[in-house]
């Protein structure tokens, strides 16, 4: 499993704080899914191989059950991409 | 006071960026740098030679710049990656900027390595040392790549210390060190001492970096003539020369390529001139100046070298003008064997405001593609440098911007994932 680019919808405040609020995920059958994100767990700024990133670990509700995610938004191309085992 | 210079320098850097790349990018499992790997040319576009090796590679014998073929004689398993050159730009800008919080005086010397003067700033951090690791250390934990880190009093001295011991190390070599750790090196591993001179120092005697020091300066000298002397006073650690912060104005632009196909007509070659020409002109342009000598050279199908210049009537910047002149240089270089590779190179670079010798036969159109080319480069520079091109360059078999890094250099094509 790669790290996969996902849609995202995300709030902006006026202090430029970003926060996820949905994600959207072709699951195996090819629909796409869209999850709300409960809660954001802690977020840190990366710069590995001199990308900028902000790493979002947080919670969704997938089938009942609570699961934790990873989401790094990438500041030079705004890309939003799915971190697989965080 | 003695000063305090550090050299960093990163372990198998195109290598280990590609590697960073693929854990903490892509989220690929396997980590390049611990298997036998290298970063590896096209060979169907006969760029076919490795340019960095994992230090599992090194161990098979694998060496930069061996061919592909002689790489995968000595391990068959070699995993090779193409190169991806602006990632090489954002791991090194990101690094020198980190290098740059911890002193104002910092000279990139290539894409991976930079020199840093530390004498003023190094109280900050207690001791060198100090300050050596948690550099190594703040680069490895903001960038996932590892340096090297070699301290001493010159810059000689601190970029032979950085080659000691790899990776992720910091090692100090100063002058009352010299004896110690590096005379006793092989003469070879001198920096400016390469395989031809090793060969003559061979000849001479000399094996380790020691004999080197104790020659008496006039046999070197003898021999070598200037650079005895400059090879001499490295062996023995000296060096006057100043971490500059400001890079020196360029003394020549110039560019070239190796075209994946053999070129056996005048009007191909000519067709790839005026590509170099497109993109050693824009250079010019770019940092606003106009060069008054332009060379041309060729490598034919038999690695045979050769080349050709004139001065101009006046320093130019202008394409159709450099690449006129380097058709006439070509016309009269050229012997009809097949071409492997082709060359711009210009030099006698002039600032700023030039004036021009006016020519009775084409008065007025100087500044007329003068104005094309300028407007050519602002399109290039807001929509990209495919947004405009010479029709002569549709659909064929040569890229309108021939030399420096290809695009597709710059971002190699990944089968799936995610790629930034």
């Amino acid at each position: 499993m790669l790290n996969m680019p996902v849609d995202v919808i995300a709030t902006f405040n006026v202090q430029g704080k970003i926060k996820p609020n949905y994600i959207r995920i072709e699951d195996e059958d090819h629909t796409l899914q869209t999850y709300k994100i409960e809660n954001i767990i802690f977020s840190r700024e990366e710069k590995y191989a001199g990308m900028p990133a902000i790493h979002f670990c947080c919670n969704i509700i997938r089938e009942n059950c609570e699961q934790m995610i990873h989401l790094k938004f990438y500041v030079n191309t705004h890309h939003w991409v799915l971190v697989c085992d965080g | 006071m003695d000063k305090i210079i550090f050299h960093i320098d990163v372990n198998s850097a195109f290598l280990s960026w590609e590697a960073v790349y693929r854990l903490r990018i892509r989220g690929e499992k396997t980590d390049l740098r611990e298997i036998p790997s290298a970063v590896a040319g096209d060979v169907k576009k006969r760029h076919g030679i490795i340019l960095a090796r994992s230090t599992p590679a090194k161990k098979y014998g694998v060496r930069t710049g061996d061919t592909i073929s002689d790489a995968l004689k000595l391990c068959p398993h070699l995993v090779m990656v193409p190169p991806h050159y602006d990632l090489y730009e954002s791991c090194s800008e990101a690094m020198m900027e980190i290098i740059k919080e911890f002193s104002p005086c910092v000279e990139q010397y290539s894409v991976d390595e930079a020199f840093c003067d530390m004498t003023g700033t190094v109280g900050l951090y207690g001791s060198a040392v100090v300050a050596a690791t948690l550099l190594k250390d703040k680069i490895y934990n903001e960038l996932r790549f590892t340096v090297n880190v070699g301290i001493s009093t010159n810059k000689i001295l601190a970029k032979m210390a950085s080659d000691f011991n790899k990776p992720n190390q910091v090692h100090t070599l100063f002058p009352e060190e010299i004896e110690k750790k590096m005379w006793k090196l092989p003469v070879g591993d001198l920096f400016f001492v390469g395989p031809a001179t090793k060969r003559k120092l061979q000849a001479l005697g000399i094996h380790t970096i020691g004999q080197l020091a104790r020659t008496d300066p006039d046999i070197l000298r003898a021999h070598f003539k200037k650079y005895g002397e400059v090879i001499h006073a490295f062996a023995n650690g000296i060096d006057l020369s100043e971490v500059a912060a400001e890079a020196p104005p360029n003394k020549g632009y110039g560019n070239s390529t190796t075209i994946a196909f053999d070129v056996d007509d005048g009007s191909t070659a000519k067709m790839v001139l005026l590509s170099l020409a497109e993109k050693v002109c824009t250079r010019l342009r770019a940092d606003k100046v106009a060069a008054s000598v332009v060379a041309v050279s060729i490598v034919d199908i038999y690695f045979r070298h050769s080349s050709h210049q004139m001065t101009l009537i006046s320093p130019t910047n202008i394409t159709n003008e450099i690449y006129k002149a380097s058709c006439r240089l070509f016309d009269q270089l050229w012997d009809g064997t097949p071409v492997r590779q082709l060359g711009i190179h210009t030099s006698k670079i002039v600032c700023g405001e030039t004036y021009k010798q006016i020519n009775l036969f084409d008065m007025n159109r100087y500044e007329k593609l003068s104005r094309l080319d300028e407007t050519v480069d602002e399109i290039r520079e807001r929509y990209g440098d495919d947004a405009v091109m010479r029709a002569i360059f549709l659909d064929g078999p040569i890229y309108h911007m021939a030399g420096g890094i290809s695009p597709e250099k710059r971002k190699p094509k990944y089968k799936e994932g995610v790629s930034l």
